[in-house]
């Protein structure tokens, strides 16, 4: 299978000095396509800085970052705009909507970036939202929803490009058990229909039993790199 | 859907987007309307001085205005007036003699201003016709008769029918007298028109002075409207220039009137910017606090692929909003308030005990505005254009925000 998301020695230094803090050491890693990967770690062991990394919304100290097996290092911030646009899609775990839009018109809003027609774009939406399970919730806004119906929204947002990878950063961290099972379900069923590449951070066991595959962080290092286990002690 | 995202955001802290439109409202409100007024009392100003001296556009002989002596008049204006008056834009021409001489009666002697005019176009033009307080304005036929400033007439003890002698040097430079019989009294409020003043039709002023049949020292073009004076400055000029006669517009023939509304018009520049600087500090306060408020929110834009265009547009037409509605406020109060000044006018009487005069001409106590479009366009293009220039700042910050370190 091939990789999606290749990182090679990628290091990722916060501060100047005496100060420096190491969040990323040394990271290699492949994600293949097609993957529902979870990525947990204790706090600050660099789990969202490599998110960050991985989705060009910051950049790596040193190393190199292939996304689609084209290096994104040195892309200029136009480029790297465009590639979240078109080919990843970013689930947050505050949400993060526009809570001036509508449920429809924040989770439309990626493809009105793509410049794609108002009719396509309503008509996909709808059913987004409807496989989502907002049907009939279309023109509410989001301080109108539940914590788990803002998180549908910013997954359907976060697919409706239909992009190669889905990024999400502890996308159950803000919602009850039965919510979090519910989102995971929806999440795991998109991965299985669009073939989509899904990688999320968590630090919910639960969550990590769900995924196909368990990247293991501790004090920026991959310490585990394989199939979910049921216990993190021994991974580690 | 930028719009919308644009629009909804302005309604987001809807009270401080209220206070600012309010703001901008009212300071382009005050704006229109001082600009309006000021405007009105230099439009009606200019007019009445206008057309009690010599018009909007002036001819003289080309060496009177350097050293105005009563020997460098205009031989015969008559084939000329005729040419003018065709001409579009022009309402009529005059003609006047001004002179000095000195007024005698039974009680003493003073020094006066001699205005010489024809008194059936004075009538339809000056706007001395109306301030007669005793007695009656001249006519064509009066011969001798002559009417004077109610001051001069206090002091020389003169009434209607009263008789003065008026001595002056003519043409040549030799003495000459006349008696003349006070048909009317005027009063302007001004102490330079109504202490020295003294009108006479025109053709006994040409017998004091010796001056030839149609002879006069000015010929005055009175302009339908003020705004065609280059024009008809224009046009007039290669005539005048064949009869050896030179052109002026009234503000070389009036320079202390066109100094004041130029130095007056100056400081309400000033007044003015001094406004538009605190209405668009507040359309600047307001833009910044809500670009900080919303950085996360611009991160996440960001991060989910918004080009920095589609953020700078959504920014300015937030900009774009908030000025408009600001205008259209404006607009509307200032514009009414104005139009309905320029209409009906505003009686300033009671605000001042006496006479109002600017640069030796009365002024009117009932003040009108005068409302044009391109001073609305003007402003109007100030505030928006000023607006979206002020937007570049918090928009920098907007599309420069570091989304990591933000969405952290």
């Amino acid at each position: 299978m091939q990789s999606i998301v290749r990182l090679k020695g990628v290091t990722k230094d916060y501060g100047q000095g005496e100060v420096v803090v190491h969040a990323l050491r040394g990271v290699d890693l492949s994600i293949q396509t097609g993957d529902f990967a979870a990525m947990a770690g204790p706090s600050g062991s660099g789990k969202s800085t490599l998110l960050n990394i991985i989705g060009g919304l910051d950049g790596p100290s040193s190393g190199e970052v292939e996304v689609e097996g084209r290096s994104i290092i040195n892309l200029s911030g136009t480029k790297l705009s465009r590639l979240r646009r078109d080919r990843i899609g970013f689930i947050f775990q505050s949400y993060n909507l526009i809570p001036v839009l509508t449920a429809m018109e924040n989770a439309e809003y990626v493809l009105m970036l793509q410049g794609v027609p108002t009719a396509r774009r309503r008509e996909k939406v709808m059913a987004l939202l409807k496989e989502v399970g907002l049907e009939g919730l279309e023109n509410r806004f989001p301080r109108e929803l539940s914590g788990g119906q803002q998180q549908r929204v910013a997954i359907a947002r976060a697919i409706a490009s239909e992009p190669a990878l889905v990024l999400a950063d502890e996308p159950t961290a803000n919602v009850d058990s039965k919510t979090a099972a519910g989102l995971m379900d929806l999440m795991a069923q998109l991965n299985e229909e669009k073939g989509g590449t899904f990688l999320f951070s968590t630090h919910d066991q639960a969550v990590m039993k769900r995924a196909k595959s368990l990247l293991l962080l501790k004090d920026g290092r991959i310490v585990y790199n394989g199939a979910p286990v049921e216990n993190l002690d021994e991974a580690e | 859907m930028i719009v919308r995202l644009a629009w909804r955001s302005i309604w987001r802290n809807r009270r401080r987007t209220l206070i600012t439109v309010s703001s901008i409202g009212l300071g382009l409100t005050c704006a229109i309307f001082f600009i309006a007024m000021a405007d009105g009392v230099y439009v009606q100003l200019i007019n009445d001085a206008v057309r009690m001296q010599a018009g909007h556009v002036t001819l003289e002989h080309p060496e009177y205005r350097d050293a105005p002596a009563i020997d460098l008049y205009l031989p015969d204006t008559r084939a000329l007036r005729t040419q003018i008056e065709k001409m579009i834009n022009v309402e009529r021409t005059k003609l006047l003699i001004l002179g000095q001489g000195v007024a005698k009666s039974g009680v003493g002697t003073v020094g006066v201003s001699v205005m010489g005019v024809e008194p059936s176009v004075e009538a339809k033009t000056s706007p001395l016709v109306n301030n007669i307080i005793s007695g009656r304005y001249l006519e064509d036929t009066d011969g001798s008769l002559i009417v004077v400033g109610s001051k001069l007439a206090d002091r020389l003890h003169l009434k209607k029918g009263k008789k003065l002698v008026l001595t002056t040097n003519d043409v040549s430079g030799a003495l000459t007298e006349e008696l003349c019989r006070v048909a009317g009294i005027f009063e302007t409020g001004v102490d330079e028109i109504d202490g020295y003043l003294i009108q006479a039709p025109i053709s006994f002023l040409r017998k004091l002075y010796g001056f030839p049949p149609g002879g006069a020292t000015q010929l005055g073009v009175v302009l339908k409207k003020a705004s065609a004076q280059r024009k008809v400055i224009k046009w007039i000029q290669p005539i005048a220039r064949e009869n050896s006669f030179s052109v002026y517009p009234w503000q070389n023939v009036m320079p202390e009137l066109a100094s004041y509304i130029k130095l007056d018009r100056g400081s309400n520049l000033i007044l003015q910017a001094i406004l538009l600087f605190l209405i668009l500090f507040t359309i600047f306060n307001t833009i910044s606090m809500s670009v900080l408020e919303r950085n996360k929110e611009f991160a996440v834009l960001k991060a989910i692929g918004t080009q920095s265009f589609h953020m700078r547009a959504q920014l300015i037409l937030e900009s774009v909003f908030i000025g408009l509605i600001g205008c259209f406020l404006g607009l509307l109060v200032g514009g009414l308030a104005s139009y309905a000044l320029q209409i009906w006018g505003f009686d300033i009487t009671s605000l001042y005990s006496d006479e109002i005069s600017i640069s030796g001409f009365a002024v009117s106590p009932i003040i009108h505005a005068k409302l044009s479009g391109s001073m609305l366009f003007w402003l109007v293009g100030i505030v928006m254009g000023a607006t979206l220039l002020l937007s570049l700042i918090p928009m920098r910050r907007a599309t420069n925000v570091n989304i990591a370190e933000t969405l952290r």
